[in-house]
């Protein structure tokens, strides 16, 4: 047995496709690419397959992270050949490595996501006026929300997991936003980036129109109090 | 290539499932389209799951795809939350590949699968900004075409459809390509006219503009008649004698979202010659013929490689019938089983054969068994030529019950002709049976079995084309006759919605005049009529009734057997004197063979098309 740890990206192409949807188009990737992949016991086998985090609906991102069970290890430039050649649109192989096994679930380790939103500024909407929003946004000490979810409402902090302020800039088109923030993922949830905007417009007075956002995941850490390290660096 | 999503991201985001419209799924095809080039749009009228799975797109994509002069495209109907979105923002209907107006391609070919399916082929044609009438259509705009099974009884659509393809289209579509591809380097030579009569000389091609409708003195169809040459009086189906010599989807497109049938799709063969005489499938895909064991597991090695699916499902009208299937099922699960790969059976005989069948494909998980006896007795079953008894039925489900299974799926038909009240009590009484016979096998209850039950709508080119259907009032009756006689906890039933089954029958057997009905309806908003929650039958009655069209008189009249019928000069092969006799030989419950392993039962279709049966179990 080994354990495959890939680095793949969710492209612009395949943006609302669900993150199960997502997983089972990987494990036919897998399947064409012919590797000796390792299949759960049972009457319905599956890949044996463990991503860090799940992605919403509608994000992109370029630092997805699986484990993937082998039953056997050839070499990694193999394996990344043959994966490329499978791969749809909106799915680049960015890197993989062999790691040690036993070693802990991604999804255990992993704690930290940054997101880029794009989001087209409102008409006549200045960058001082987006500014002003944020910086009253970044000093609060507690910002209660009510998170909606098929399980039922619960009432969260947001600031609790946000990891630093959210910052803003121009973006290249002069009409949108770039708007940066970093979320911890904790053992009690999380909060979405879709989330922190549609309160960042709706009670902060960011000018910006949230229906038309465009969320990118830009990475995923293992923060251990000092530095952060990506899932490949473990 | 990129392309820029017609649709933004903030609708995107509302609507359910958007992957459903986005594409670049893996083995779909896209081309530099060069003027020259024929753009062909291949749709159904239904929701992307629905159309992904059908196997007859995914073979015409591929061949039409090979061809150099040809780029073909998909669309399908957007849910009404997207359409609702589309029209507010006034985004037409664009093509999955390159996010293209439809109303930009050469053609568009819509398979027409079930006629409940025709309000959105209206629907699609408009949210494409395309002239719903045939008529207004120019030569610039699209030509619209419409195959599948509904395509052998066209009338009811002829104002909407430029042309219609008969029967299995792997050759025709080609020769439609090219016919296409020649037109338009010719500068398009003659107009519309021009290409349409090109095409009307094509074997399997109806152009309905062609030809003017006539009615007798009371009104009833009298037939059809043309003055322009190229358009023959009967318009024979196209049938590919060897389908080992064809195309097949080897290739087909992997969605990114779970559809209908998400898995590998292996025809073993086409056709059936049981002779069900409510079967309009048994008589349009005649004769059988079957593929060989060898293309078939070359087939699935290159499916598996191009899909990375890892569950064979083996399709055809009933695939325990393909005469190499043991050998077929031994071989499959030798070879792909290391490879994770499982095979499944979709639809069973009645018979203990095919339990041995089930349990070879399904060593482990026992999921629910099918059976369809049909009918509730001995006596319908020998009027529809069901040719099984209820000792099959008893045999097959004891040992289905042995075997392991507990979850069995019992499905009838109600309104067959000569049916009487008795024939409903035996529905209850079979199922009753069934549920008796697992307390006795397995000495405790526990079976689940699930009776469906389904309204007889007559189809054309059936024995049962003359049959007036039950009115929606006689339905129900017997809907709530089985209802009161179903008690068991263990038996659960479920039927169809009555209204649905008339407005089925009507468009059936319908004719001409029932374009200005179904134009009206569409315009006061029917629409995905197939989904009970959208079904609007007071729309569609109104309409009837503002269009001064009878519905009944389509549905629910008993023909003559020497009337003209509205579908008789689009010919399947098979002869109208071998109906009439299965007509006859229903009245009297009479047994007609299956030609494959007994007599030819005469049906013309050999002889009038010049093919024969391939069973690869008598080679």
């Amino acid at each position: 047995m080994a354990k495959l740890r890939l680095k793949i990206t969710k492209g612009n192409e395949i943006r609302y496709v669900s993150h199960l949807d997502f997983a089972g188009t990987i494990e036919r990737v897998v399947r064409r690419a012919g590797l000796p992949a390792a299949y759960s016991e049972g009457f319905n086998p599956h890949l044996k397959m463990a991503f860090a985090s799940a992605l919403a609906v509608g994000v992109t991102s370029e630092a997805e992270y699986l484990d993937l069970e082998l039953t056997a290890a050839p070499d990694v430039a193999g394996i990344e050949a043959r994966l490329k050649a499978q791969l749809p649109a909106g799915i680049e192989l960015k890197a993989a490595r062999y790691v040690h096994t036993p070693s802990p679930a991604l999804m255990a380790v992993v704690n930290l996501a940054t997101y880029d939103i794009m989001v087209p500024l409102m008409p006549a909407a200045t960058l001082a006026a987006a500014m002003t929003s944020l910086s009253s946004f970044n000093s609060e000490v507690e910002i209660l929300y009510i998170k909606e979810s098929p399980k039922g409402r619960r009432e969260i902090d947001i600031t609790e997991f946000l990891a630093g302020p959210v910052t803003a800039s121009l973006a290249a088109d002069n009409q949108s936003l770039t708007v940066r923030l970093a979320i911890r993922i904790t053992p009690s949830g999380s909060v979405k980036p879709a989330e922190v905007l549609a309160v960042l417009t709706g009670r902060y007075g960011l000018p910006a129109d949230g229906g038309n956002a465009l969320i990118h995941r830009t990475g995923l850490f293992v923060w251990d109090g000092r530095g952060q390290r990506s899932p490949l660096e473990l | 290539m990129h392309f820029l999503d017609p649709v933004s991201p903030a609708i995107l985001s509302k609507v359910m499932k958007p992957a459903r419209y986005t594409g670049y799924e893996w083995n779909s095809v896209v081309k530099d389209l060069k003027p020259a080039m024929v753009n062909f749009v291949l749709a159904m009228p239904d929701v992307y799951e629905v159309g992904m799975s059908n196997l007859g797109l995914k073979i015409l994509y591929q061949i039409l795809n090979q061809r150099a002069d040809t780029f073909a495209e998909r669309t399908y109907a957007p849910w009404v939350d997207l359409e609702a979105e589309m029209r507010n923002a006034g985004i037409r209907l664009y093509t999955l590949e390159t996010k293209r107006p439809v109303a930009e391609c050469d053609i568009i070919g819509f398979s027409l699968q079930y006629e409940l399916s025709y309000s959105n082929v209206l629907n699609m044609l408009d949210l494409a900004g395309i002239p719903l009438l045939a008529a207004e259509r120019e030569a610039t705009q699209p030509l619209v075409a419409c195959g599948g099974p509904c395509a052998f009884n066209a009338e009811p659509m002829t104002d909407f459809v430029d042309f219609f393809i008969l029967g299995e289209a792997e050759e025709v579509i080609s020769e439609v390509a090219a016919a296409i591809a020649d037109w338009k380097l010719s500068g398009k030579l003659n107009g519309k006219a021009g290409i349409l009569r090109q095409l009307a000389e094509l074997q399997g091609v109806y152009v309905p503009g062609f030809y003017e409708a006539e009615y007798d003195a009371a009104g009833r169809w009298a037939g059809i008649c043309t003055d322009i040459p190229e358009a023959k009086q009967t318009i024979s189906k196209r049938v590919i004698p060897d389908l080992d010599q064809v195309m097949f989807a080897t290739k087909p497109i992997v969605p990114f979202i779970e559809i209908v049938h998400d898995r590998i799709m292996l025809e073993l063969f086409r056709g059936c010659t049981r002779g069900c005489r409510f079967c309009q499938a048994g008589v349009l895909y005649r004769p059988v013929r079957e593929r060989n064991i060898e293309t078939l597991l070359g087939y699935v090695q290159a499916l598996i490689d191009n899909t990375g699916y890892n569950e064979i499902s083996l399709v055809s009208l009933s695939s325990a019938d393909y005469s190499c299937l043991s050998p077929l099922i031994n071989r499959l699960t030798t070879r792909f089983k290391p490879q994770g790969v499982s095979v499944s059976l979709p639809s069973l005989r009645i018979d203990s054969f095919s339990i041995d069948l089930a349990n070879q494909v399904q060593q482990v998980r026992k999921s629910g068994l099918t059976f369809a006896p049909e009918a509730g007795t001995q006596r319908l079953r020998d009027v529809i030529n069901k040719g099984v008894t209820e000792a099959d039925l008893i045999e097959a489900v004891s040992a289905a019950f042995r075997a392991g299974w507990s979850t069995i799926k019992l499905y009838f038909m109600i309104g067959l002709p000569t049916e009487t009240d008795e024939d409903i009590a035996g529905i209850a009484a079979l199922a009753q049976q069934v549920a008796d016979l697992y307390k006795q096998i397995k000495g405790r209850r526990g079976a689940k079995v699930t009776v469906s039950v389904s309204s007889f709508v007559p189809k054309p080119h059936t024995a049962f084309q003359w049959f007036g259907q039950n009115s929606v009032e006689e339905i129900e009756r017997k809907q709530r006759l089985l209802r009161s006689l179903i008690k068991d906890r263990s038996l659960s039933l479920s039927w169809h919605d009555a209204r649905t089954s008339f407005l089925e029958g009507v468009f059936s057997r319908g004719d001409r005049r029932l374009g200005k009905v179904l134009l009206r309806a569409w315009q006061n908003g029917v629409k995905f009529d197939g989904w009970s929650d959208h079904f609007r039958y007071n729309i569609w009655m109104d309409a009837f009734a503002a269009e001064n069209v009878d519905p009944a008189a389509y549905a629910s009249r008993n023909r003559d057997i020497d009337e003209a019928l509205p579908w008789e000069h689009l010919s399947s092969g098979v002869d109208k004197s071998f109906l009439v006799r299965e007509w006859q030989a229903a009245q009297q419950g009479a047994f007609t063979p299956d030609c494959r392993h007994k007599e030819c039962g005469a049906c013309g279709v050999c002889r009038n098309l010049d093919v024969k049966v391939v069973d690869w179990g008598q080679a």
